[in-house]
């Protein structure tokens, strides 16, 4: 076993097949504790389903997946998911405290009630993103930017280790990428690990220890440090930069303040 | 009315169906399976006539043959490539077919009484009939107490639900084989036809006027039993010498309305309030936020 004692995730030629098409094609890729990893590259590199593979919410076809090195792993507490956008579903509505609620679920039993600690976690959670003030909205009446902070509170209240997101600058304004980024810098601080899926770096690259490229299934660079230049200048790659324009005061950025962290 | 004994055990029945079709109903709703019900009463057609073909329990067979295709449901949905929508088709067309076909098989033969089934006989149930109903009420109110938390999660979103380490799959079966069971249980208050507006009118109404899932779920409950209670009272208050009102499509009727009248509701109430000072609710790409200053 070459497994390392501080890997998270590792991924020993790991091949996907989804649909008779190779998605993964042979990706060794070990993300260590502390790490915070993007994963970049152009639409249908396979970066998005590489983190699903990651999770175990694909098979593997072939090759050898371990979290924390156990290839039966089964403590998902320790994992916390932010999918790229909320799913409303069929309509029956929800509040913003009940979706945050629900990221407790790998630390409840199911015949032990929501308990203190419980409460306590998804209050620090929503506080932390600035959505406590929103806790008995209706999700699907909040902007994509609060919608985003409440997919990240529903990951945090379970007090993960890791965090993995998927997209988290897809579709999301300027403004509300730095404060995405802000959380992610606090979230570091805090010693978490970070997997992100990104099409770009934007904001979020001072953050990123590592980053690792695909490009048709296969990891085409790896580094210390991202190089967003390179990647950029690819052909294929969508170019959606951000552009800071001057915007009006928005109500993440007076929340920041309100909550006295900047 | 409460004078016979025949019409307590209606009320009883009407009661109990009342509060647990909307309940399961919320999470049917919430995973786009609104029509499941309505799949799943009709092959419980089958078992029914599958029943009265064996001069066993129509009962027993509804709920071995609807159990039974709510995990060919389930299977056909996750495991097939036919999309949800055709795999219930294929069950409603067969299902209704087979009920029909097999009852003419029945000592008698006569479709006529697949009726009762078809619309529903509340003012016939038993004191047996009222203590299966209970037990099945009990049982499936047990589950969504027990699973509510992990059902909530996975009709949010499967692949969280996944990566929380709920059992996805195992999960849907037990909600799908709980739906079927609810099924069978409203069969004879509302009828196989209209058992499924039982779990989706009293859910549709409750969120007219809600913003949470708990929230929905409780008001959905509470119009559900308003609707059962309502309906039953009102048909036999309003039947006379000639007209004799069918309670099954009176409850599904008094449901309704109350759906009209919070859509109504919910309607006035969102224009007495302000709205959020949101930006978009999924901007495709870097669209700039409307938010206010």
């Amino acid at each position: 076993m070459e497994t390392m004692m501080d890997a998270v995730f590792e991924l020993h030629g790991g091949h996907v097949r989804l649909g008779g098409r190779e998605v993964l094609d042979g990706i060794d890729l070990r993300i260590r504790a502390g790490e915070v990893v993007a994963l970049l590259g152009p639409n249908g590199s396979g970066k998005s389903t590489l983190v699903r593979a990651l999770l175990g919410l694909v098979p593997l076809s072939s090759g050898r997946r371990l979290v924390f090195g156990s290839e039966r792993f089964r403590d998902w507490a320790r994992i916390g998911y932010v999918p790229q956008r909320l799913s409303v579903g069929g309509g029956v509505p929800a509040t913003v405290r009940e979706v945050v609620s629900s990221g407790r679920i790998a630390r409840q039993s199911r015949f032990r009630p929501t308990s203190r600690a419980d409460r306590e976690a998804v209050r620090r959670a929503m506080e932390s993103l600035g959505i406590d003030h929103l806790a008995g909205q209706s999700v699907s009446h909040l902007s994509g930017g609060q919608q985003q902070r409440v997919l990240i509170a529903r990951a945090l209240a379970g007090e993960p280790e890791v965090l993995v997101m998927d997209e988290p600058l897809a579709g999301v304004d300027a403004e509300n990428q730095r404060a995405l980024a802000e959380t992610l810098t606090l979230l570091v601080g805090e010693g978490k690990t970070i997997v992100l899926v990104l099409h770009e770096l934007g904001p979020l690259e001072p953050l990123i220890t590592h980053s690792v490229v695909l490009e048709d299934g296969r990891i085409v660079h790896r580094g210390a440090a991202p190089e967003p230049s390179g990647e950029c200048a690819k052909p294929g790659h969508d170019h959606v930069h951000p552009h800071a324009e001057p915007e009006p005061v928005s109500l993440w950025r007076a929340l920041v303040g309100r909550t006295g962290r900047h | 009315m409460l004078a016979y004994d025949f019409m307590q055990r209606a009320l009883l029945a009407a009661l109990l169906i009342g509060l647990t079709a909307p309940a399961v109903g919320t999470f049917i709703v919430q995973r786009r399976l609104a029509l499941l019900g309505d799949g799943i009463g009709h092959i419980a057609l089958t078992g029914v006539a599958l029943g009265l073909v064996t001069s066993t329990s129509p009962l027993l067979g509804a709920i071995v043959v609807s159990v039974l295709g709510a995990i060919c449901i389930e299977l056909l949905r996750t495991r097939g490539h036919t999309g949800g929508d055709v795999a219930l088709a294929l069950l409603f067309y067969g299902g209704l077919a087979g009920g029909v076909l097999v009852t003419n098989f029945a000592p008698g033969g006569s479709t006529s009484s697949l009726l009762s089934y078809l619309f529903g006989s509340i003012s016939s149930v038993s004191a047996e009939d009222l203590l299966v109903i209970a037990v099945l009420v009990a049982a499936v109110l047990a589950f969504l107490v027990l699973f509510g938390r992990e059902l909530f999660v996975l009709c949010q979103d499967e692949e969280v639900a996944r990566a929380s380490g709920v059992r996805v799959n195992l999960l849907s079966m037990m909600l799908a084989v709980t739906a079927a069971l609810t099924i069978v249980v409203a069969m004879r208050v509302v009828g196989l036809l209209l058992v499924s507006a039982l779990m989706v009118v009293p859910v549709a109404a409750a969120q007219q006027l809600t913003r949470g899932f708990r929230a929905t779920g409780l008001l959905a409950m509470l119009f559900g039993m308003l609707s059962a209670v309502g309906g039953l009272a009102g048909s036999y208050q309003f039947s006379t010498g000639g007209v004799n009102i069918s309670p099954g499509p009176a409850i599904v009727v008094v449901a309704l309305a109350v759906f009209v009248l919070t859509t109504a509701g919910g309607f006035l109430l969102r224009r007495r309030h302000t709205p959020l000072p949101a930006g978009p609710v999924r901007s495709g790409g870097g669209t700039p936020s409307e938010e206010t200053p």
